[in-house]
């Protein structure tokens, strides 16, 4: 379902990812981990054919994201943590807009939003509009757009991070939801109860670079602790030392020779 | 990147931007409110006011101060009333500039060697203080000492040329007769015509601005755009979707630019009715009229249609030119900072209006975008449309426009703007 080999993006001088690969199956939840500016938002932007990678490919639900790209949208939804909706147009109207350029009819929005509706509980918040959204109710309609055409592929970007308890429970229940409805889910955060909670399998990167993956349990083993959260900060220690070692100068997100 | 348009993507784009402009106050108020308010308000109000502050000077009876002496006669006219103006009220000064400045006199007159009191006597000279280029001055009691001086010196030389038996108009072997010969429009326009084109390019852009910013800078600061891109909506729909949504904003506030104008005709009519009658004329002439100072408006039903053309390019463009600014900014603020050089752009041809007389028009005129509009809407003012300068400017201002789509449409595909904050 999600194949990348070998992405690498450069802003500038800043390297951002660095010959990043990993492949991850429909009916899993993958997990990016990482501090922030690791290269988790680009490298998840290039799989939404937001950015260009310099190098290396990136396939989504088969098709590839710089020669495919429309294909590849219309295969991804994505919920980032800005929760940026259109205050001014009701829940309704924002999914029905949303529908509309996935190429959905009316009538099949509507259908749409009624299942949504059912598994979601978007009650108050349809026919509100969404400048008097709380963020609970943002969040639901955030979701609700993201998956409104049902794709195979959710990629959620610190999609939990401001919410409070209850939000970001109903958040972590929709993506074990959608798990076991045969999608992937790549699931961003640098929370690591929530890896622990809802992830197969996931990766870790820091300074562009993908430096362990497999699943919670393998990821334990590699370095011996007990805990995702000492396991996280082993690796990146180990990585700053072995950077070290190698004679390199490691400066905040940046490595330098 | 694909350039075909899919109309229905470019259609829920539109549509969508639209109900979120109609939801919109602060666009509504700049759309509808301040045009229906304004265009009213200083092509009737203002001159309204200002022709009852001018014409109130003649009733007034202003404070002249007097230095030396005045010849009986001249004094009498002074300060008698006439039929049209009362007359001024003399007071003796002693330092005409300080009289005059600190206000205790409006003029004063200082008489520095005997004045004659009859044709014939050696002329002299009368000082005459008052604040020369204010206009209350001007307009008052500058005019009104003039008007009697000039009065005396007629009565002066009349009077000998009768003792001497010669007739009145010995003096004026020769007299002017000057005779309007522009075309009824023209004439009809008047000074004030300047006006419509600024007013109506001022509102195309007042009313765009809403739109061409919260959709894109806005949609950046919300985070959306984000979302919008990653649906498969092409970058080339989601900009003509914009600027149609734009175009249509910037049209709505152009037409109650125009309902404005009508509604100033309506209300000079009114208010005027009884006491002119070039007001009947100006509402039978057919349609769109409207009155000021200085002029009346009026524009037929061809011209009205050349008009909306004029007007739709000019919408289109300024459109197309807010998208493509305001999508570099991060935020709606740094658009507003970015819009308000545009501002200067429509507001300084505008006032170099006043003199398109002295303006030649030729081709390149018409070349030039957005000004072009304001020369086309002037022509059609004043009722001397050249058909194809104004196919002329039409064009260039759609190929300018889709230069300006170009531009945005690469700006959306591009990470450096789309990611800029």
């Amino acid at each position: 379902m999600l194949q990348v080999e070998n992405l690498s993006k450069s802003y500038g001088t800043f390297r951002a990812l660095s010959g990043v690969t990993f492949s991850a199956q429909a009916g899993e939840v993958y997990g990016l981990l990482g501090p922030n500016g690791a290269g988790k938002t680009t490298l998840l932007r290039i799989l939404a054919t937001l950015l260009r990678p310099d190098s290396g490919t990136a396939r989504v639900a088969g098709y590839d994201t710089q020669r495919q790209g429309e294909a590849v949208r219309r295969s991804v939804g994505v919920v980032n943590g800005g929760m940026g909706l259109y205050d001014r147009l009701s829940g309704r109207e924002i999914l029905r807009y949303f529908a509309g350029l996935y190429g959905m009819t009316p009538v099949q929005a509507d259908v749409r939003i009624a299942e949504l509706n059912g598994s979601l509980g978007l009650e108050g918040t349809l026919d509100t509009r969404a400048g008097s959204f709380s963020t609970g109710m943002k969040q639901k309609i955030v979701i609700a757009r993201a998956v409104i055409h049902d794709p195979p592929v959710l990629i959620l970007d610190e999609a939990a991070s401001g919410l409070d308890v209850l939000a970001r429970r109903a958040l972590l229940d929709f993506v074990l939801d959608y798990r076991a409805a045969g999608r992937l889910v790549v699931y961003s955060t640098h929370v690591m109860s929530e890896v622990e909670e809802v992830c197969d399998r996931a990766a870790v990167l820091d300074r562009g670079e993908l430096i362990a993956q497999g699943t919670v349990a393998e990821l334990l083993a590699q370095t011996g602790q007990s805990s995702l959260e000492r396991a996280f900060f082993s690796m990146l220690q180990g990585r700053a030392e072995r950077l070290k070692e190698a004679g390199l100068e490691v400066t905040g997100l940046e490595v330098t020779r | 990147m694909s350039w075909r348009l899919r109309w229905s993507f470019v259609w829920q784009v539109a549509r969508k931007e639209l109900l979120s402009t109609v939801r919109d106050r602060r666009a509504l108020l700049s759309s509808i409110l301040l045009p229906l308010l304004l265009i009213p308000l200083f092509t009737v109000g203002l001159p309204l006011l200002l022709t009852q502050a001018l014409s109130g000077q003649g009733q007034e009876r202003q404070k002249v101060g007097i230095i030396g002496t005045l010849p009986a006669a001249l004094r009498a006219r002074l300060t008698s009333d006439s039929a049209t103006d009362v007359g001024v009220l003399l007071v003796p000064v002693s330092d005409p500039v300080k009289a005059v400045q600190d206000g205790s006199v409006q003029a004063v007159l200082k008489v520095t060697e005997p004045l004659p009191i009859r044709a014939g006597q050696r002329a002299a000279t009368v000082q005459l203080y008052a604040r020369l280029g204010n206009l209350k001055a001007e307009s008052g009691v500058i005019g009104k000492v003039r008007g009697v001086l000039d009065a005396y010196n007629s009565a002066l030389v009349a009077a000998d040329l009768k003792r001497r038996g010669v007739p009145a108009d010995f003096l004026t072997p020769v007299r002017v007769q000057t005779i309007d010969a522009s075309r009824p429009q023209e004439a009809a326009s008047g000074q004030l015509a300047f006006l419509v084109p600024m007013f109506l390019l001022q509102f195309i852009l007042a009313g765009s601005m809403a739109t061409a910013i919260d959709s894109t800078a806005g949609e950046k600061e919300r985070g959306t755009l984000e979302v919008l891109l990653v649906s498969p909506i092409r970058r080339a729909e989601v900009v003509v979707g914009k600027l149609l949504a734009t175009s249509a904003a910037a049209l709505t506030s152009a037409g109650f630019g125009l309902i404005g104008l009508l509604i100033s005709g309506l209300v000079s009519a009114l208010l005027l009715r009884g006491g002119a009658g070039k007001v009947a004329d100006r509402l039978n002439s057919g349609g769109l009229n409207s009155g000021g100072l200085g002029g009346q408006l009026s524009v037929t039903p061809g011209g009205l249609a050349a008009l909306v053309l004029m007007a739709l390019s000019a919408a289109l463009l300024l459109s197309a030119l807010l998208i493509a600014v305001s999508i570099f900014a991060r935020s709606y603020k740094e658009a507003q900072t970015y819009i308000t050089p545009i501002t200067l752009l429509i507001l300084l041809p505008a006032v170099a209006l006043q003199f398109s007389d002295f303006i030649g028009r030729g081709p390149a005129l018409y070349a030039v975008p957005v000004i072009n509009a304001m020369v086309v809407i002037l022509d059609i003012v004043k009722g001397v449309l050249d058909t194809p300068m104004a196919l002329l400017a039409v064009a260039v201002n759609l190929i300018f426009t889709g230069l300006l789509v170009l531009l945005a449409v690469r700006s959306f595909g591009r990470e450096q703007v789309i990611f800029r904050n």
